[in-house]
């Protein structure tokens, strides 16, 4: 019998550590003020490392790695297929033996996928996201009667709504480096690709063409556009003078550091954030970490005025992220922590009272 | 199987942190309210279930063991139950069980939880790793690699009722239950989110959690405690000979659990535009009572997210799938309607400590009968991947 748990073969292994040092707490205990007094806390973590079996999975998920290929399990009596192969048993049929079956990388979503805006820790910086569930067509041409989940992606800039609807065919797609796990897949919508994208399988992420921003073209700017231009310069400069007085929103730009072009069909500017502050440059910086690009620089206006200006309980612009959500806002690459981290910036300066609200704000204690 | 009374309820504020209290002390504090409440001796409480979602959130595995002799329950059962966002009603039916079974005549059920210690150094944010907390409750195999986490879960729920039911879910009908329930909060002296106003204009305009679910459409995080008292008829009879207060009777339960991943048969795997866990157990709970939807005057329902609480309400019958803009648009359940849903404010404005949540749902229910005269109420709990946890448990005022 071979020795089990032996290593046979070393892991291609990602060049990161699997969480990032700094959720890494320093050892520590602070005292915090409390309703009645002064309580202590301890800087702590839950901390058990894992090598974690895949199991009775691993010949899935070894499929997708060196196969480039989906398989599900059927059973040989009811004859439901079921994908991902989740059970080798038919409960339904008093637990007869499935068998391995390869679906095709073609299906239909069970419903509309949903985006997520707001990751956990462990997600954070892969924002936005879009998840959502395919039933993988089989060799006779049929539905799975179950489906899988999956990262859904557009090549057209970020995930935002109307690019997947219930029942949008896709193809899934394959990561050219491959590990063994869910996220060497994701799924496309098929109206996105050529005739002989559709037809290759796998299709490997690199044989796709991944909308690049900076093709986006504004056309000449309109006097009036500039003159909108200006304004939002000037608005951004004044948030930039507010954050240093609060606390807060120095806080919401501690430890990043990103420059940012925005692009507008009434020119570009510059934006640094760095050391809790932000800074405003005149034009666009030079190999930027990150593109924006909005087609009217008015919206970036309106954000700018609910955030600087004193507003009653009806803020009228929508948030950053929502922007970015909704496809108005289009980033060059699906970061969306700089802009989450603008958008907490208006609510510190009003809990700072650097922007005094119009009238008594509500106290809103919201999750996020 | 024998009747069982509640004859105690204790609370703690809602507070989303308690840098004050421990959960040991947050539930001695529960405890010591419900059996002063009930007019008891915690002496003649026979046994125990501990309502505890998350060892996380306790830093602590097997959290429950240093409640014991803390709660009063040395030498005595004390049962965990962990049940996900169902928890508090799950251990609500352990702990009824344990009476109707004719075993114990006085059992407590308490649930508590700790969160906003979790806490991301990375983003300085207690949020993130609140909501890693939870999506560990994912599979480790195929959907928490992908990112999946509770506002996703529900979120997918929710789109895929949209999808079937285009029209439905209104974003003013859901903003309007969201103005409602803090209005009614304030009614509620725990409730974490006292003294806020939130408008349906603020709700329209607040941002996306997991597209298309809005910010102020999802539960908040709380630490807090709620411990409930079950006495068997006999012990009820005596109780209500003591403290003069006639008890509220648990005249019906039901659960059930759908499966874990999606398909096409309902019967066989989770459809995802229902929650169905919910229509089923509703079913069941009140076949026990002997009564319909109809009868039932107050609901405190397990509102995880807004547009979850319409569907769970349309699964329960009060309104037909796909017709779920009624409770608003038709005034079901806006003041003068003829049913009262979440007086405490629920989980978005009243609280979410996730183990004790339903009881507190429950405390509100007596509150709500004992004060406005009803004879029906219904408790229910959600919880885990996609809304699949269901319970529902019918209590009745006799007069």
């Amino acid at each position: 019998m071979a020795h089990t748990g032996k290593t046979v073969a070393s892991a291609k292994s990602k060049t990161k550590p699997v969480i990032s040092t700094a959720m890494l707490p320093m050892e520590g205990i602070t005292d915090v003020q409390g309703a009645d007094g002064v309580y202590l806390q301890r800087n702590d973590v839950m901390f058990t490392a894992m090598k974690h079996t895949q199991g009775e999975f691993s010949d899935f998920f070894r499929a997708l790695r060196d196969e480039g290929k989906v398989f599900g399990h059927r059973c040989p009596e009811c004859r439901h297929l079921i994908i991902p192969p989740f059970m080798r048993r038919c409960p339904a049929c008093n637990f007869v033996e499935m068998k391995k079956e390869y679906v095709n990388d073609t299906g239909v979503m069970v419903a509309t996928p949903v985006i997520t805006v707001f990751a956990p820790s462990r997600f954070k910086g892969q924002e936005p996201f879009g998840t959502g569930r395919v039933f993988l067509e089989t060799a006779d041409g049929k539905l799975s009667e179950t489906a899988m989940l999956v990262r859904v992606r557009t090549t057209r800039g970020t995930i935002r709504p109307g690019i997947y609807k219930r029942g949008t065919p896709v193809k899934i797609a394959f990561c050219d480096s491959r590990h063994g796990e869910m996220l060497d897949i994701f799924a496309v919508p098929q109206k996105e690709l050529t005739r002989r994208q559709l037809a290759k399988s796998p299709l490997l992420e690199s044989e796709i063409e991944w909308g690049r921003l900076s093709e986006m073209e504004f056309g000449k700017p309109t006097a009036q556009l500039q003159k909108t231009l200006q304004e939002v310069r000037v608005h951004f400069q004044k948030l930039a003078e507010m954050i240093p007085h609060s606390p807060r929103a120095t806080a919401n730009l501690a430890n990043w550091r990103r420059t940012v072009t925005v692009r507008t069909s009434g020119g570009t500017f510059g934006l640094v954030v760095d050391k809790g502050k932000l800074q405003v440059r005149k034009q666009g910086v030079k190999d930027p970490d990150l593109v924006v690009a909005v087609q009217d620089p008015s919206i970036l206006l309106a954000w700018l005025r609910d955030s600087t200006e004193p507003v009653g309980d009806s803020v009228k612009s929508p948030a950053l992220t929502d922007l970015v959500i909704e496809g108005t806002l289009v980033l060059n690459k699906p970061e969306l922590e700089t802009v989450t981290r603008l958008d907490r910036v208006p609510r510190s300066l009003r809990r700072d009272n650097v922007v005094i609200a119009r009238s008594a704000k509500a106290n809103q204690k919201t999750p996020c | 199987m024998n009747d069982v009374a509640i004859v105690g309820a204790g609370m703690t504020p809602c507070r989303s942190r308690w840098v004050e209290k421990t959960f040991w002390e947050l539930a001695q504090m529960a405890v010591s309210e419900a059996v002063h409440d009930a007019g008891i001796h915690i002496q003649e409480v026979e046994a125990g279930v501990a309502g505890i979602y998350n060892d996380i959130f306790e830093f602590q595995a097997i959290p429950e063991s240093g409640f014991q002799g803390i709660i009063g329950l040395q030498n005595k059962p004390l049962m965990r139950v962990t049940n996900g966002g169902a928890t508090g009603a799950y251990a609500m039916l352990a702990a009824r069980n344990m009476v109707a079974s004719g075993q114990h005549d006085l059992v407590l059920v308490l649930g508590v939880e700790k969160a906003l210690d979790c806490y991301d150094f990375e983003a300085e944010s207690s949020t993130p790793a609140v909501v890693q907390t939870i999506g560990y409750s994912w599979d480790p195999w195929f959907e928490r690699p992908l990112g999946a986490h509770a506002s996703e879960s529900y979120a997918e729920v929710i789109q895929a009722y949209m999808d079937e039911h285009p029209g439905d879910l209104a974003p003013m009908a859901r903003a309007k239950i969201v103005e409602l329930l803090c209005e009614q909060a304030q009614n509620n002296p725990y409730a974490q989110r006292l003294g806020e106003k939130v408008t349906a204009d603020q709700v329209l305009h607040s941002r996306y959690v997991v597209y298309p679910v809005r910010v102020l459409e999802t539960c908040v995080y709380t630490e807090g405690a709620c411990a409930l008292i079950f006495a068997s008829s006999e012990m009820a009879q005596k109780i209500k000979e003591r403290t003069g207060r006639e008890p509220i009777w648990l005249t019906g339960v039901g659960a059930a659990n759908e499966p874990y991943f999606v398909g096409n048969d309902i019967t066989r795997y989770k459809v995802l535009h229902r929650i169905y866990s919910d229509h089923v157990a509703t079913k069941k709970a009140l076949k026990m009572a002997g009564i319909a939807i109809e009868d039932v005057q107050v609901i405190e329902l397990h509102d995880a997210f807004i547009p979850q609480l319409m569907i769970t309400l349309a699964e329960m019958g009060v309104v037909p799938l796909g017709r779920a803009n009624d409770l608003v648009e038709e005034g079901i359940i806006l003041p003068g309607g003829k049913l009262l849903v979440n007086p405490s404010g629920g989980l978005v404005f009243g609280g979410h400590f996730v183990g004790g949540s339903n009881m507190m749902s429950t405390w509100s229910a007596m509150r709500e009968m004992r004060a406005r005269n009803l004879e029906h109420g219904l408790i229910h709990g959600t919880g885990a991947s996609l809304s699949m946890y269901g319970v529902a448990i019918v209590l009745e005022r006799r007069a």
